[in-house]
Order: C-alpha cells, then sequence, then structure tokens
C-alpha cells in the first residue's frame, strides 16, 4: 500500500509475525504453535517435506484459511484476515506454485488485473510506465505486450511478481519459487529477489527439495517438521546436510537401487522425428533416438519443451510432421494408437485423470481400457465380463491399489492409488516399450517409490523404458542414458551413471557452451 | 439495388445484436446454444405486449427483460448449478421453441400497427447495432470491468485470486447476453418481419451461434459476418430479383443453412484453427467450482 | 441450511444405482406435468378433467389408442437416433432433417418405379427398396454431422439443426407447387402410395413396432455387452482418455451419426408409408418433425438407456396425442403439446443437478 513506502520501513524492522499459530485438521495437527517472523530487507525461507504443514502456514499468513490459535502480526499491528484481499491490502503478496496468469492475455492486462487503483478505462500508458519502471529497478527486462502464454517459466513467475508488487506488496511469500525453473532461470530468479530487498522487501519463500537454493540465497532458515518449528537458523551457520536431517528427523540417504541388466537390441528406433503441437508450432524438431531392452531412457527437461508431443507421437496420439518411428525394426510412423497398444507400447500419459483413466467408470471398466482390443477377453466383439472382472480382482491385489471394490468409480481413487491402477493396466500387458510420461508427479513418497520401482523391474524384465520426467533427481536416479530436451531438441544424449547433475541442468535450459567448458 | 442492401442490413441487424450477446456470454465462459430459445421468447413476449398494449417502447422493454429472465434462468443453471452448459443450452431452446408455441398461438398474425420509421428503409436498429458493436469491443478491452470479464472467461481461479467475484461476474454477463438476444428477437418481431407465427425465427438465433465462431469472439469481425448473412438472406428470400431463377424458392431458402454449414466446416480446419483458433476463451463451457 | 436440528447438506454423488435413476426419472416427469397443470388452469381447464381427457383418449379411447402406437414407435425411434451420438457424448438434433431425408427417399423409389401414377408396381420389390432407401438416406443425413465433427471437429449441434432446415426446404420443394413428388390433389402435398406399396396392420400395429423393438434389444446388448458398445460408451465419458486407449474418434463420430441417422430414416419411412390415412408425405410434415424431438426428452430422460425408453415414448406418444385432443375437446389453444415439451425439457435440465449430487440430511451434533 502507497503508505508504507519504502522511507517509513527501516531495515531488520519485523514485518510479518506469526505467534503461536495452530490448525488442527481432523486426524491431524498441520501447525503446531508455529512462531515465524520476516524482517524487512530480509529473505526468510521456510523448510519442509510434503506434509510439514508448510501449505497449511502459508495459507494462514496470506488469509486463505484461518487458524484455530495463534496471532499474526503485520507492520506490528494485529489481524485477522478474512480473505486473501485482506492480506493483499495490508502489503502481502503471494506467487504461487502453479501460476496464476490469464494465459491469452498480455503481460501488462494481466498485471493490470483486478487492481483496485484502476479506473473504470483501462491507461495502459501510465499503467506501462509505471510497470516499466519497476522493471528497470530490478533489473529484469520484460515486454509488457507478450501474451503470457509466449513467456518461459522463469518470466511468468516474474509476472506475478510484478503484479503483487504493483499491487503494493512489501512481503512477498514464494511458493516453491524455483521448482519449475530450469537452473539459469533459478539463477536470475534469485538475484532478482536479492536486488528486491535492497528496498526493504521482505521475501519468505517456501522451500520442499532445492536446499542449495535455501542456502544461496536466504539469511534466515526455519525449518518444519510435523507441523512444529524444528529449528530456525542464520543460513550462514547451516550446512545442506544439517538442513536435511532436520527435515526429515534422521540423516538422508540420497541413493536408489538401480541393477545393471545387459542391454539389449533396440526396440525403439526414432529417426529425425518433427511433431506439431496444438498451436501449429513445430514442438519437437528432428529428434532421433533410440531405445533398447533392458534400458530406462530418460528424457530430462522443464515442461513445455516438447516433451508431451514426443510422447504422444510415439504413442501414435499425435500425428508425426517428418521422420520415422520403428518398433523392434518395423516402421510404425504412420500407425495409429490401437494398433501401437496391439505391438506392445505401453503408453502411462502425465494427465491421470483426464487421459489414463475415466473417472466415471468402475476399475474393471478402467481396467477394460487395454483389454477391449484383445480376442482373449472379447470375443468377436463380446466382452467376457467373467474373464476381465477376475483380471481386475488380480491386478488390484497385485498392486495394492486400496479399494473397497472393484467396482468402486475410478475417480473416487486418490492419485496414489489411481496411478498404481495405471501402471497396472498398462504393465500387465507386459508391453515391450513403455512411455512413462510423469509418472510420479504429483505423488506422495511411498507411491512415488512404488512407481519407481515398477519401471526398474520392468527393465529388469528386459522391456525398454522411456522415462520423461522434469524432476532432474529422478531422471539422474533412473536412466541409463539421459537426454536433456530444450525447445523440442535433444541437446546431448549423455550416460546415465556419469551424467553430471550441472551439466545435465543447463544442457536442459538449452546452455550448450557452459556444459562444453565444465 | 438500395433496396436488397438495405434489407441486408436490415437483416444483419438481427443476426449481429443476437450474436454479440452471445460473445458478452462466451468471453465470461459460458456458452448458451439455446440463442433462438431466448430470441423466440423476446420476439414473442415483445410481440404480444406491444400488439396488446400498442407501444412499441414497451413491447421492446418487455422483449429485453425477459431476454434477461433466459439469461437468468441459464446463468442459475449453468453457474450455480453447474450443470453442462450444452444439456443447459439446448434446455432454453426448447423451452423457448415449445412454450412461445403455445404462448403465442392466440396471437398468430401481422402486427397490426404502424411500421416503425426507417430511414430510406434502412432500419434505425442497424445503427444500433453499429453502435452496441463498438460499445463492447470498447467495454471488453479498454475497460477494466471487460479485463474482469474476459479473465473470468479465460481462467476463473486466476480471476478469483485477483479479488474479482466470478459468480457474479458470470451471472452479470449471462443475464446481460440473454437481454441482447430477447432485444433481437423483439427487433425481429417488431420491425423486421412484425407477422407471429410459431417458430418463425426458422433458425436464425443458430446461425448468430455460428457467427459467433465465425467471428473470433471479436465484435468487428461478427459485423462483417452478419452483413454476409444478411445478404444471403436476402439473395434466399428474393432471389429473382438478383440471380437468374435456376432454383425452386424452396432450394433458395436453403442456402444460408447451406452456407452456415460451409462456414462452420472451413472454420473447424487445421488452417483456420492454427491462425485464429487461440480466440476462444480458454474456460468456456466448463463449470467453476472453488 | 438447518431445518429443525437437521442439517442439510448437498454431497457430490460418489456411485449411481439404476433405481436412484429410475426413480428420479419418474419424479422429473411428474414435476413436469405438473407444472403443466397450471397451463391447464391458465386456460381455464381443471388440470385434473385434463389430464382424464388426455390419457382416456390416448390409453382407452379406440381411436386414440392406435395412434398412441403410432406416435410411440416413431418417438422410440427417434430416441434411439439420439440416444446412439449421445451416449458416445455427441448431440444429433437432427432427427427431422433425417426423418425427413428418410421418408424422401423411401418416396423416391416408389417414384422411380412409377408408383405416382401407376398403381401395379412390383410391391415385392419395391416395398424392401423403400424400406433400404429410407435407412440409406437417414444414413447419409447422418453421415454429414458425423464426418464433419470426426474429420474437422465441427460443431455438431449447429450442423445437425442447420441440416433440419435445408431438408426440410428440400421437402418442401419435392412436395409443392410442381415439385416432382407433388401429388394428384396439388395441394401442396406428396402423392399418395398406391394400395399395393400400403403395408397392412400387424394386431392394429404398424409392422415397424418389429423395427423398433427389435432395435431396443439390440442396442441394449450392444452398449451392455460388446466392444463398439464399450468404445462409444468410453468416448462418451472422455473422449481424451478414449483416444488414449485406442478408440478412433472418426471411425466412432462417423458411426453413431450414421446409425442413428439410418433409425430416424425408419422413423420417417414409418410414419408416412406406414401408418393408415397417410402414406404419403403430408403438408404439414414440418409437425413431426417437431415431435422428433420429444426423442430428445426421452434420450435424457431415459439416460441413454433403451429399455427405459419404451414406457417414456408410450407415455410421451400418448401425451402428445391426447394433448391434440383435448385442445379441440376442450377449447385449450393451439399447441399444448408443445408447452409439455418445453417444460418437460426445462425440468429435466434442472434435475440434471439431483443426478449429480445428493442431498442428505444430518442430525445436528451439539457443537
Amino acid at each position: 500500500m502507497d503508505v508504507l513506502s519504502t522511507n517509513e520501513i527501516k531495515h531488520g524492522d519485523v514485518v510479518l509475525e506469526a505467534r503461536g499459530i495452530t490448525k488442527r485438521y481432523p486426524g491431524l495437527v498441520a501447525n503446531d504453535h508455529v512462531d515465524f517472523e520476516v524482517r524487512a530487507g530480509e529473505i526468510h525461507a521456510i523448510l519442509g517435506e510434503n506434509g510439514a504443514g508448510k501449505t497449511t502456514l502459508m495459507s494462514i499468513l496470506f488469509g486463505l484459511v484461518r487458524p484455530d490459535e495463534g496471532e499474526i502480526y503485520v507492520f506490528g499491528k494485529k489481524v485477522n484476515f478474512k480473505s486473501p484481499l485482506d492480506a493483499i491490502k495490508l502489503g502481502i503478496g503471494m506467487v504461487h506454485q502453479t501460476r496464476k496468469l490469464v494465459a491469452a492475455h498480455t503481460v501488462l492486462e494481466n498485471i493490470l488485473l483486478g487492481h483496485p487503483k484502476t479506473g473504470v478505462i483501462l491507461d495502459f500508458k501510465k499503467a506501462a510506465e509505471e510497470v516499466a519502471r519497476l522493471c528497470d529497478r530490478y533489473e529484469y527486462k520484460l515486454n509488457l505486450n507478450d501474451k503470457v502464454w509466449h513467456l518461459s517459466e522463469g518470466e511468468k513467475q516474474m509476472v506475478e511478481i510484478l503484479k503483487a508488487l504493483y499491487r503494493g506488496a512489501r512481503i512477498l511469500i514464494l511458493d516453491e519459487p524455483t521448482s519449475s525453473l530450469a537452473p539459469p532461470e533459478t539463477k536470475k530468479l534469485l538475484e532478482t529477489i536479492q536486488i528486491m530487498t535492497r528496498d526493504e522487501l521482505a521475501i519468505v519463500p517456501f522451500i520442499t527439495h532445492k536446499l542449495p537454493v535455501v542456502l544461496s540465497v536466504s539469511q534466515r532458515v526455519t525449518v518444519l517438521r510435523r507441523g512444529k518449528v524444528v529449528a530456525r537458523l542464520n543460513t550462514r551457520e547451516a550446512t545442506e546436510q544439517m538442513l536435511a536431517r532436520e527435515m526429515v528427523g534422521r540423516e538422508v540417504m540420497f541413493n536408489l537401487e538401480r541393477a545393471q541388466v545387459e542391454r539389449g537390441k533396440a526396440v525403439l528406433e526414432v529417426q529425425n522425428l518433427s511433431v506439431y503441437d496444438e498451436k501449429g508450432m513445430k514442438a519437437v524438431k528432428d529428434v532421433s533416438f533410440s531405445v533398447h531392452e533392458g534400458e530406462i531412457f530418460g528424457i530430462a527437461g522443464v515442461s513445455g519443451n516438447g516433451q508431451q508431443p514426443l510422447a504422444e507421437a510415439l504413442a501414435g496420439l499425435r500425428k508425426a510432421a517428418e521422420g520415422r518411428v520403428l518398433l523392434d525394426g518395423s516402421e510404425i510412423t504412420r500407425l495409429s494408437s490401437m494398433e501401437r497398444w496391439k505391438r506392445g507400447i505401453g503408453y502411462i500419459p502425465s494427465e491421470q485423470r483426464a487421459v489414463g483413466s475415466i473417472g466415471d467408470f468402475s476399475l474393471v471398466e478402467n481396467i477394460l481400457m487395454s483389454y477391449y482390443y484383445d480376442d482373449e477377453f472379447c470375443r468377436r466383439g463380446v466382452i467376457d465380463a467373467k474373464k476381465i472382472r477376475a483380471r481386475a480382482e488380480e491386478l488390484v491385489a497385485e498392486y495394492g491399489v486400496a479399494t473397497p471394490s472393484v467396482d468402486v468409480l475410478a475417480k473416487n481413487l486418490s492419485g496414489g492409488n489411481l496411478q498404481k491402477l495405471i501402471l497396472a493396466r498398462v504393465l500387465s500387458r507386459q508391453p515391450r516399450l513403455i512411455i512413462a510420461n510423469l509418472p510420479t508427479q504429483g505423488l506422495d513418497v511411498g507411491a512415488t517409490e512404488f512407481v519407481q520401482n515398477k519401471l526398474l523391474e520392468a527393465k529388469k524384465a528386459g522391456a525398454a523404458v522411456l522415462l520423461i520426467s522434469e524432476d532432474l533427481d529422478e531422471v539422474l536416479a533412473l536412466s541409463d542414458r539421459i537426454a536433456p530436451m530444450y525447445e523440442g531438441r535433444f541437446m546431448d544424449i549423455l550416460p546415465g551413471g556419469e551424467a553430471e547433475r550441472e551439466i545435465v541442468g543447463a544442457l536442459m535450459a538449452g546452455i550448450r557452451q557452459k556444459a562444453a567448458e565444465q | 439495388m438500395w433496396e436488397f442492401w438495405v434489407r441486408s442490413l436490415n437483416a444483419s441487424t438481427i443476426f449481429t445484436v443476437a450474436a454479440l450477446g452471445e460473445i458478452i456470454g462466451q468471453r465470461a465462459g459460458i456458452m448458451n446454444v439455446g440463442v433462438e430459445g431466448a430470441m423466440l421468447f423476446g420476439a414473442t413476449i415483445s410481440f404480444i405486449v406491444t400488439k396488446t398494449t400498442g407501444s412499441y417502447l414497451l413491447g421492446f422493454l418487455a422483449g429485453i427483460a425477459v431476454g434477461a429472465l433466459i439469461g437468468l434462468l441459464h446463468a442459475f443453471f449453468s453457474v450455480t448449478l453447474g450443470g453442462d452448459q450444452v444439456v443447459n443450452g439446448m434446455g432454453i431452446w426448447i423451452l423457448g421453441f415449445g412454450l412461445t408455441a403455445y404462448i403465442g398461438y392466440p396471437y398468430t398474425g401481422p402486427l397490426g400497427l404502424p411500421r416503425l420509421p426507417a430511414i430510406n428503409g434502412l432500419s434505425p436498429f442497424f445503427l444500433l447495432s453499429l453502435l452496441l458493436a463498438a460499445g463492447i469491443w470498447f467495454f471488453l478491452f479498454k475497460t477494466h470491468a471487460g479485463l474482469k470479464l474476459r479473465s473470468v472467461g479465460e481462467n476463473p481461479s486466476v480471476a478469483e485470486v485477483s479479488g474479482i467475484n466470478v459468480v457474479r461476474t458470470r451471472y452479470a454477463s449471462v443475464m446481460f447476453s440473454g437481454a441482447l438476444m430477447g432485444l433481437a428477437g423483439s427487433i425481429y418481431a417488431l420491425d423486421y418481419n412484425p407477422v407471429w407465427n410459431y417458430n418463425f425465427l426458422m433458425g436464425w438465433g443458430f446461425i448468430a451461434l455460428a457467427l459467433v465462431f465465425f467471428s473470433m469472439w471479436n465484435p468487428f469481425l461478427l459485423l462483417g459476418g452478419s452483413i454476409l448473412f444478411g445478404a444471403l438472406w436476402q439473395v434466399s428470400l428474393n432471389p429473382e430479383a438478383l440471380l437468374p431463377n435456376i432454383f425452386s424458392r424452396y432450394i433458395w431458402r436453403t442456402f444460408p443453412f447451406v452456407i452456415t454449414v460451409i462456414v462452420l466446416i472451413l472454420m473447424s480446419t487445421k488452417w483456420f484453427s492454427s491462425r485464429w483458433g487461440a480466440a476462444r476463451p480458454e474456460a468456456l463451457g466448463l463449470p467453476y467450482e472453488k | 441450511m438447518n431445518i429443525a436440528g437437521y442439517k442439510i447438506k448437498l454431497e457430490k454423488k460418489t456411485s449411481f444405482s439404476g433405481l436412484e435413476a429410475a426413480a428420479l426419472s419418474v419424479l422429473a416427469v411428474v414435476v413436469a406435468l405438473f407444472l403443466v397443470g397450471f397451463i391447464f388452469l391458465q386456460a381455464g381447464v381443471d388440470p385434473a378433467k385434463g389430464y382424464a381427457e388426455i390419457f382416456s383418449y390416448a390409453f382407452i379411447n379406440s381411436f386414440g389408442v392406435p395412434l398412441t402406437i403410432n406416435r410411440a414407435i416413431f418417438l422410440l425411434l427417434c430416441t434411439f437416433a439420439f440416444i446412439l451420438p449421445m451416449r458416445a457424448g455427441l448431440w444429433n438434433i437432427g432427427m427431422a432433417g433425417q426423418l425427413y431425408a428418410g421418408a424422401l427417399a423411401a418416396f423416391g423409389v416408389a417414384y422411380a418405379f412409377g408408383a405416382r401414377t401407376n398403381p401395379d408396381v412390383p410391391a415385392g420389390i419395391v416395398l424392401p427398396l423403400m424400406i433400404l432407401a429410407a435407412m440409406a438416406g437417414g444414413g447419409l443425413m447422418g453421415l454429414i454431422p458425423g464426418f464433419l465433427k470426426g474429420k474437422f471437429n465441427t460443431n455438431e449441434i449447429v450442423v445437425t439443426m442447420m441440416l433440419n432446415f435445408i431438408a426440410f426446404w428440400v421437402t418442401a420443394h419435392m412436395i409443392k407447387e410442381g415439385g416432382p413428388f407433388m401429388g394428384s390433389g396439388g395441394e401442396g402435398e406428396g402423392f399418395k402410395l398406391p394400395p399395393v406399396l400400403q403395408p397392412g396392420l400387424f394386431l392394429g400395429m404398424p409392422f415397424t413396432i418389429w423395427f423398433a423393438l427389435g432395435l431396443t434389444a439390440l442396442l441394449q446388448f450392444v452398449f451392455t455387452k460388446t466392444r463398439i458398445g464399450y468404445e462409444i460408451r468410453s468416448f462418451g465419458a472422455s473422449p481424451a482418455a478414449a483416444r488414449y486407449a485406442g478408440v478412433d474418434p472418426f471411425k466412432i463420430s462417423v458411426l453413431v451419426f450414421v446409425a442413428g441417422g439410418v433409425i430416424a430414416g425408419l422413423a420417417g419411412y414409418h410414419y408416412f408409408a406406414t401408418v393408415p390415412g397417410l402414406f404419403k408425405i403430408p403438408k404439414n410434415y414440418g409437425d413431426f418433425g417437431d415431435l422428433a424431438f420429444y426423442g430428445i426428452i426421452c434420450g435424457l430422460i431415459s439416460q441413454g438407456n433403451p429399455l427405459a425408453a419404451i414406457p417414456l415414448a408410450v407415455l410421451f406418444g400418448g401425451l402428445t396425442s391426447g394433448g391434440r385432443f383435448v385442445q379441440g375437446k376442450l377449447q385449450l389453444g393451439f399447441g399444448i403439446d408443445y408447452a409439455m415439451l418445453g417444460v418437460l425439457m426445462i425440468i429435466l435440465v434442472a434435475f440434471q443437478f439431483f443426478f449429480r449430487y445428493r442431498v442428505v440430511f444430518k442430525k445436528e451434533k451439539e457443537a
């Protein structure tokens, strides 16, 4: 807000304070007497695993959720938020993990949307000047008339930060600010928020995994575990191991068992493949690679660099514009998805609910999605109901899908259970090639481990696995070979065991020279 | 020739006004495939009111009001109850088709009042439609309320976090949208073709719906499309005036419908959608739940 | 909301029993008929008396019952023409156009064999050909939206509606003002089929009832037991997931629209070529196109279940024929059947909500 002009806040003033915040949900204390404060000109990170209570705390600080106990002070005054609008009015800005922008509108339109001081008629010229001044101040280049869907993830995030600042935010809450960014964009973001602290802005990033990020920019860090504050440290005194221990409560092993399997003959061969996306842009450009028996081939990349169109083209859901695709030596470039299923391609799509399952169908009928074309289960066009039911019951038991019966509708399964069901359905066909597109996205730790182990098992059994993931650590841990993908191209194909995190990270961001130097 | 164009422009007025209504609703994310139904209500009620009271003004007001009420009904079904918007729209259409056939029947026949004044044959409502198109364009792209409305249609959850009341915006848009459809029906029944007959709109509402897709949700492109269809309609009504007598007049009557189908096909090709497809509001047709 | 110590809450349905669906459907019809009662009141007729007249004419009166049956067969066929695309998530509101096309094709065969002027055509050949032509005509009409939807994803609602108008005017062209099918009377009607082409009745019913009943069984079997039925249903439930599972959207869209069109074509044949008193495309052929919209109502109430469509088709066949009758008898305005159509539709739309939510009453707990 205007009243809180920069001059009135002195460096080191406590601008936001939470005392004894407690929030209970049935069977769970999400926040247990949490104390937290952030000072002007400070970056104070909050660290914690999934389920540690970060989201609840964040929602309380932003007025989305009301605490059961505890008090919040903003600029020294006790406040009682009824909705996020109250928090915004008092100068708190929130940048969510998922982008809250209208993709079809321009940067400027997004920044102006809902601004309380905007007149009936929009004064684009004046607003553009003001926003441009903000950009200059924080040394960030942005074309305000670009449509948001043209921007990179990092730029989109900056638009949200600018939007909050333009609305007068003095305290910025950032939810997982680096999770969808490539390494160079992360660097740029961290630089920018450090410049912002010069203006006595207070910045509170909530972070789950990226410990180096915390260490590199924050002044203080608060660690949450099971709803409680377990540590509050000056970052200078902290190390990565220390933070990890506090977060998890024990020593952490950064290891995943990866069996070496004899690499067999090529199952999938892709030659100079190009694919258009739904907007008519070339999303996959001249990609060539092969995946062999007993191999996991990992594609690492930030979302939107052509992984999705590539996966769809291989699964037969999208036309190949140029190039050839071969399965076990015979060309399948023009074959339908049905024909590809029959020939042994098993596709695990990234969207479990919208694509991978049919919510209004029972589990039996969901299992049927991979069996209805099989003459064993569907004779002369008539489905063998008994047989498919038996198979569904078998698979649900084998994959540990938690459900009262196979007649339950798929939409009632949790994300982890649904993914198990999809996995069960696809893997039970014993595909020659498994295309796993973001197979662990949004899953909890247990389900993630389950899925990863199933992929490793399939590899051991001799299948070829194409793993597409935005989680660099997952790709590094599972893959025998790694292709960093950037703007529709493979930047390189690296052997899995030796690939260094930094190199793959740089290549994912399209930086080639740097990788060469190292 | 002047007469032909005047009639074409007069016909285009009805397409324009109805389709502008649909644009407003769709820009806010609510599709109403029942344009025809809302127009039938507007046409029938305005006709009855004017015929019984002798007042054109009251007729138009009643037509607009009943349109807004139909919009309210559609908003209730689509926003509050969160039902399938296509089903709801079909409901609006069949309700309009069935109920107006019954309500209007005793009033079958001409209005029996002196015609509204015209400028050398050109209906003043044509000028109104131009003003409406310009006004709605300005509203959508130059005002804060228009930006809010478009945001609600593109991404309601984003609009919500920006402090916009999605439900209220959608209600207001759909009611205004219905009011314009009601007005379009009133213009048809009181000015363009003041002779009531059951289902006398003959699919004009569906053509208006198709024009919205054709217009890429842009009021000015819509004007062009409406005038084109107005002209086609005139050709089909009176082919002898323009073209040699190739077909029977019944076959000519099919022409606007055939053209609508052809235009729809062109618009749904890859060639078209890859160039202008992005104009479609992202959240169109999707119910919003917090 | 709290009433008398009970908390009333809406819960999203997670499961759904057939019985519940049937109960809701019946309730929707009852509510709609109740509301139509107000139309009777407004017209100065006691609703109880109005309905008594309608039902006794439709289901007891010896003139009314055959009319009800004719309409029920017609509606059942129109319902199936709507249901097939509906199960695949597509809207066929083009039954009117498809049935005109079927009728035109059937009469086209008769015309080609000279039946317009010559009463002695070889019925053994012409009759089956007429039926096949009706199916082909309707099917071709259905092919247009199906192909366009599958190939270009063209909005099928607008296309089928446009085709209704196109077929309507083409029919007018064929039977009016010197059109080739014009009847000898010259009064804007199609020619009458010669007696040899007028199929006899079976137990007082047109033989097309066998088509309707056979199709009921066939569709029920297809939807519940077969691969193609599964493909149609999964495409209807989630096009993206069905595509992922290998279902070909083009195939499904063409299939359901062509099959729907074939059935609607039969409906056209049924009413214009097998019902005594017609045996021609009448002047008011548009009324039958309007009646076909009741197929949408039956399809929606039955939730796409072919068996459930039978009682509905009989009910609405009776209500519309009875409605027309009381209009004359009780001097109601025109179109009570149209008003009923509108009210039924909007009530159904409102009832969608109850298909998705369940109202839960819970005893209020002490806080």
